[in-house]
């Protein structure tokens, strides 16, 4: 059925729309201009009073794949007091708060008005499985990055300097697992971690047994990343994550693709930067390098991120940095699952608790916020937790809430650690954003980065109906008082409109609709004589043939290419 | 009489998993599950000749099976195959855990001249079930269309949780005719495809099975699920993700328990993983950088019989390079087929893994052990294997049944875990459990992520519950706390405790299976499926959790569907009824 929202306020950022009073049409999947909508025949939704925005887009969260799953498995207590219950015919159970089941992580999404979300860390060889669950996973449009930076093969390749098979089979690597960009974590790491090495690489320290560095690693993706003109940048976890210091590793890897960057365009993205924001020497003289790291993206266009925002209490970690999940079990001391996959990738989890009183975890608090409210340029800084890493994706609201509210930073600062906050400079930051801000940085940043702002992340004719209403109403709630309303409306969308279709009301799951898959497909074909190589390679380094990698179309749900090259 | 105390031990032999392929009815089988294998001093001391009868006797009940001199020493330690035998003698309590005790029972062999109950006799006077007939149905031989075959290659096989997917299958005539590269026990289930098959849906009436079509099958199954007030959903290991994803939907709607096999394999290992956390790795990483390689409670040269070559002990890696680049231990009661390849080979006593794990544990931070023995093991071995273990440059250590099945159960694996993750301050170790069935670890999979638990989840209350000896099937079933059940892709009534077969049997069960089991043969309606792997693709995950893809290779018999297909007419069906 066609639908019409009447007179909401709406932020479309990229129409240039800031809460302008307009109509939105929608029929068959896509919005149309309002006067093609004929309103007695549509279901006419009074928006009068509240917020329109484009569906909100997660550009990086762990929900689905080998890693999360074993999350789940090894957190029994997170699913054991947190659940959904079954309601026929409208939607499926689901258990966890951290470490959702794939149902439920798909209803909360939508219940906040989230209609996208990515999922950063796979290992080529098991891909089969994130797409297993990425397919079971109701609601949200979806799609991976794939873990190369310790492929075996591709490193063969760039260390004898044969780029063009390097970049050969990062096409062969992307479209035979149907992922769609580059991710490279702790560059290089896995590689050491084989031997149980690797904790601490910096990125100009090379890598055994292949004399290269992780500043080669990233380069060179980089340099093909562009030449593939694949939709999104490389995507990088910085080596050092999670160590005193690491700030400068950043600003390091950040410079090293500048001289790369064409016209000024964005070619490299930091993801959870607060991880990697840190200044000082040790646990006890830690500071926030949230300053210097905000100064070089302000000032060098070809840098994006996402914050990696923490919030206090329990979270879980896990990342594809296995060393350093390995160091962070020997301060939490509880539980650590520790796992590798051949020629590819490793990966930790280790369950963690954030505390109010801490040194570090205040610093940490402070840097995701600063991150975003010393940035000159929104459309390069992206609203994430890396869920459940800093915090499970239900924080969103809340920290929507702290950046649109000085108030409500004060007011938490109040319970923090002070030895903590006099190292940081949020409490001196007065910047509040605006609802067409959080647009930006929630909806249509994302979707631009992600290279698919041509139909998703606005609310243009021809976009996807992907649609967040929220009772929020900017002329009678004052934002930076009311905060609580901010973090409240933002929890529960009094509207999610899901491919055209209402999926949520008043904040409650009415329809449970599957979304899309994205991967990139490339026009080039790949040359036969390197299959039969890499046939060969396959025999020798793994456990399955070449062709029983390779995922089959039909093994996803809805699956849609974006064409690249 | 003379009789003799012995530790009773039961576990997978290669009849009995061949057994799953040309049946259980058969004589075969019988000779090779109806068995107890006994140490040669033993068997003279009962005065009992090989082939003789003996009577075993447990707390929890007693059997007449053939004696077998074993081909090994082990001495006090007796050994069954699982089955219907054993299970009338094993203890069937999960202490919580959800795993009955398989292992190391406390049991008196005596010498007899009572018969050897053969399976009907087991069914009909210890189960009460009225066997009448197994109806023998044959597959058609079908009208050779050419005698052309074309070769199927890099066909995973699904049997074992190896999922090796190297091997090459020839095909005539909508027939496997040759397999190459499998081992025995793959090419046997490539090969007796075709044997031992289920052809019509079945229903039961009046105490016996009678052939209907698939419709009033479907919906005489959808009655009793739908029906029911706690109906269990049991099995899962031997089929695909895309089955068992229907399972769970199933189970979910109708408010049941949804149960796998591991609550009787690997759910100990599980339940370690939530306490301890894992250090793991796949297969690959074994084959190319391992140069210590500990079996420790597993046998997989009968159990998984390409494992050795394949992934581990003498496969060819990029750093080990083959099996002079690597060291191997193996640690069991009993000296195994395993045992024979290993460098050093450590005889732990039953039950006492455990300490074992804890001395190793001591030793590799240089701590003292008092007592000269721990686990009945040499300090000095302890010593030995300890060096072994941190000056490895990768270690891994494969772990099986035989400490998920004995005293301790999840414990002993927590231990085994933290003594591998203690090992990663020195050197690289990692843990992988072995595990059996070649999907089982696809029925977790599933289970977790749509769940968030693994095994023995309760929808009774319209969410996932979980809650191992409560919610597992063994415990449901020992306890008699369910009212119906749907089994898929499993044989309860051959490897379930007889308590927990006696409840089964009283209540309406639901069997898919593509093969006459004792299940489907004690069962309330049966209903015929294609062989997945076979007959039918889908996705299943290796004991290391790496997705494979499994292909169809021929045709289904006609009018037989998929699990898949088949939970989905019952799902829609039930949908109709509740
Ligand atoms: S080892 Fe297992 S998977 Fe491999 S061929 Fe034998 S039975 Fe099949
Ligand atoms: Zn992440």
């Amino acid at each position: 059925m066609d639908l019409l929202i009447k007179n909401g306020f709406v932020y479309d950022p990229i129409n240039g729309v800031n809460g302008e009073v307009l109509d939105i049409g929608v029929r068959g999947g896509k919005i149309v201009d309002p006067s093609e909508v004929d309103p007695r025949e549509a279901k006419v939704i009074d928006a009068r009073g509240k917020v329109v925005m484009p569906g909100g887009i997660d550009i990086h969260t762990h929900i689905a794949g080998p890693k999360v799953n074993t999350g789940r498995l090894m957190m029994p207590s997170d699913h054991y007091f947190s659940f959904m219950k079954f309601e026929k015919g409208v939607h499926r159970s689901g258990t966890g708060k951290y470490t959702p089941s794939t149902f439920l992580t798909g209803y909360r999404y939508a219940r906040m008005g989230w209609t996208m979300a990515v999922e950063p860390a796979t290992p080529p060889l098991k891909t089969l499985h994130t797409h297993e669950e990425l397919d079971d996973t109701p609601m949200i449009d979806k799609l991976c990055f794939l873990l190369l930076d310790s492929n075996r093969i591709l490193l063969d390749y760039l260390s004898q300097g044969d780029l063009d098979r390097f970049r050969t089979l990062i096409v062969w690597f992307l479209e035979a697992t149907k992922s769609y960009a580059v991710k490279l974590v702790d560059p290089g790491v896995a590689i050491s971690w084989s031997w149980g090495r690797g904790y601490g690489l910096d990125i100009d320290d090379e890598i055994e047994p292949y004399g290269i560095t992780p500043r080669d690693i990233i380069t060179s993706f980089c340099r093909v990343n562009q030449e593939l003109k694949l939709p999104h940048t490389i995507h990088v976890h910085c080596n050092r994550l999670g160590i005193p210091g690491n700030y400068e590793t950043t600003l390091k890897t950040m410079k090293s693709t500048s001289h790369l960057s064409v016209g000024g365009e964005v070619n490299i993205h930091i993801t959870h930067a607060q991880y990697n924001s840190y200044s000082g020497e040790s646990w006890f003289d830690l500071g926030s390098g949230s300053e210097e790291i905000a100064k070089y993206v302000n000032n060098h266009a070809h840098v994006s991120l996402d914050i990696g925002q923490i919030d206090f209490g329990t979270a879980i970690t896990m990342t594809a940095d296995a060393p350093f999940e390995y160091a962070l079990f020997h301060l939490s001391r509880w539980k650590w699952g520790g796992a590798e996959v051949e020629n590819e990738a490793a990966s930790g989890i280790v369950p963690f608790k954030y505390r109010k009183r801490n040194f570090v975890n205040t610093i940490q608090w402070c840097i995701g916020l600063e991150l975003t409210l010393l940035s000159k340029d929104l459309w390069r800084v992206i609203l994430t937790t890396d869920h459940p890493n800093g915090a499970p994706f239900t924080r969103y609201p809340k920290i929507i809430a702290l950046l649109m509210s000085k108030n409500y930073r004060e007011e938490i600062f109040k319970k923090l650690s002070r030895r903590g906050l006099k190292k940081s400079i949020l409490p001196s930051i007065d910047r509040e954003l605006t609802l067409y801000d959080i647009a930006i940085i929630t909806r249509a940043a994302p979707a631009r980065l992600l290279g698919i702002d041509n139909f998703k992340g606005h609310l243009g004719v021809g976009a996807d109906a992907d649609v967040a209403i929220y009772d929020i109403d900017p002329e009678k709630i004052d934002l930076s008082r009311d905060y609580m309303k901010i973090k409240e409306r933002f929890s529960r969308a009094l509207y999610t409109i899901k491919g055209g279709e209402i999926v949520v009301k008043g904040g409650e799951i009415v329809k449970e609709v599957y979304g899309t898959t994205y991967a990139v497909k490339f026009r080039e074909e790949i040359d036969k004589s390197l299959l039969k190589e890499l046939e060969e390679k396959f025999r020798e380094y793994y456990t399955i043939s070449l062709s029983n990698y390779w995922i089959p179309e039909e093994g996803i749900r809805h699956l849609r290419y974006i064409y690249c090259g | 009489m003379a009789g003799l105390n012995l530790v009773l031990v039961t576990g997978r032999s290669l009849s009995q998993g061949e057994g799953l392929d040309i049946g259980k009815t058969t004589k075969d089988y019988f000779e090779g599950v109806a068995i107890i294998e006994l140490d040669g001093e033993d068997l003279e001391a009962l005065g009992v000749v090989e082939g003789g009868k003996v009577k075993v006797e447990t707390e929890y009940g007693s059997i007449v099976v053939r004696a077998i001199k074993s081909r090994r020493k082990h001495k006090g330690i007796a050994f069954m195959p699982m089955g219907p035998w054993a299970s009338l003698v094993i203890d069937p309590n999960t202490y919580g855990s959800g795993m009955p005790t398989l292992k190391g029972i406390k049991a008196r062999i005596l010498p007899t001249d009572e018969k050897i109950p053969g399976i009907k006799e087991i069914l009909e006077r210890i189960y009460n079930i009225r066997v009448k007939e197994i109806p023998k149905e044959t597959l058609s031989e079908g009208e050779s269309v050419s005698t052309a075959s074309r070769v199927i290659d890099n066909v995973a096989c699904s049997f074992c949780g190896c999922l090796c997917d190297d091997l090459e299958v020839e095909v005539r005539n909508n027939r496997v005719v040759k397999v190459r590269k499998a081992c025995s026990l793959g090419s046997s289930k490539l090969l007796h495809s075709r044997e031992n098959r289920i052809l019509n849906p079945y229903v039961r009436e009046n105490g016996v099975l009678v052939r209907v079509d698939l419709r009033s099958a479907v919906k005489k199954a959808a009655e009793i699920l739908a029906n029911a007030k706690y109906p269990l959903l049991y099995g899962w290991s031997n089929t695909s993700v895309e089955a068992i994803r229907v399972g769970v939907e199933l189970a979910e709607y109708i408010g049941g328990v949804f149960d796998n096999t591991s609550v009787i394999c690997h759910g100990p290992t599980i339940q370690a993983v939530q306490e301890a956390g894992f250090v793991t790795s796949t297969l690959g990483k074994v084959k190319n950088y391992a140069d210590l390689i500990i079996y420790w409670g597993c046998n997989p040269l009968n159990a998984h019989p390409r494992h050795l070559a394949r992934y581990s002990a003498f496969a060819k890696g990029i750093y080990a390079k083959s099996r002079r680049d690597r060291k191997i231990v193996v640690i069991d009661v009993r000296e195994t087929d395993t045992a024979k390849v290993a460098d050093l080979f450590i005889k732990v006593k039953p039950n006492s893994d455990y300490e074992l794990a804890t001395a190793l544990r001591m030793a590799i931070r240089g701590y003292d052990i008092e007592s000269g023995k721990v686990a009945g093991v040499n300090v000095e071995k302890i010593r030995e294997l300890a060096e072994m273990m941190v000056s490895a440059k990768f270690g891994v250590i494969f772990y099986g049944l035989g400490l998920t099945m004995t005293q301790g159960k999840g414990r002993n694996i927590e231990e085994l875990i933290r003594l591998a993750q203690d090992l990663n301050e020195w050197t690289k170790f990692v843990a992988i459990p072995m595990r059996g069935h070649y999907n089982v670890v696809g029925a977790n999979q599933v289970s977790t992520w749509t769940t968030g638990y693994a095994f023995s989840v309760d929808f009774r209350r319209g969410y996932p519950r979980y809650n191992p000896g409560v919610t597992s099937a063994t415990d449901l079933l020992n306890n008699g706390d369910v009212d119906a059940a749907l089994i898929v892709a499993s044989d309860p009534v051959a490897h379930m405790p007889a308590k927990a077969v006696e409840n089964l049997v009283k209540i309406p069960v639901v069997t898919l299976d593509p093969k006459w089991s004792l299940t489907a043969v004690a069962s309330t309606v049966v209903i015929p499926v294609a062989m997945t792997g076979v007959e039918v693709g889908g996705t299943a995950y290796r004991m290391d959790k790496v997705p494979i893809r499994l292909k169809k290779l021929v045709e289904p018999p006609p009018g037989i569907l998929s699990d898949e297909d088949v939970l989905r007419m019952i799902l829609e069906e039930v949908k109709k009824l509740r």
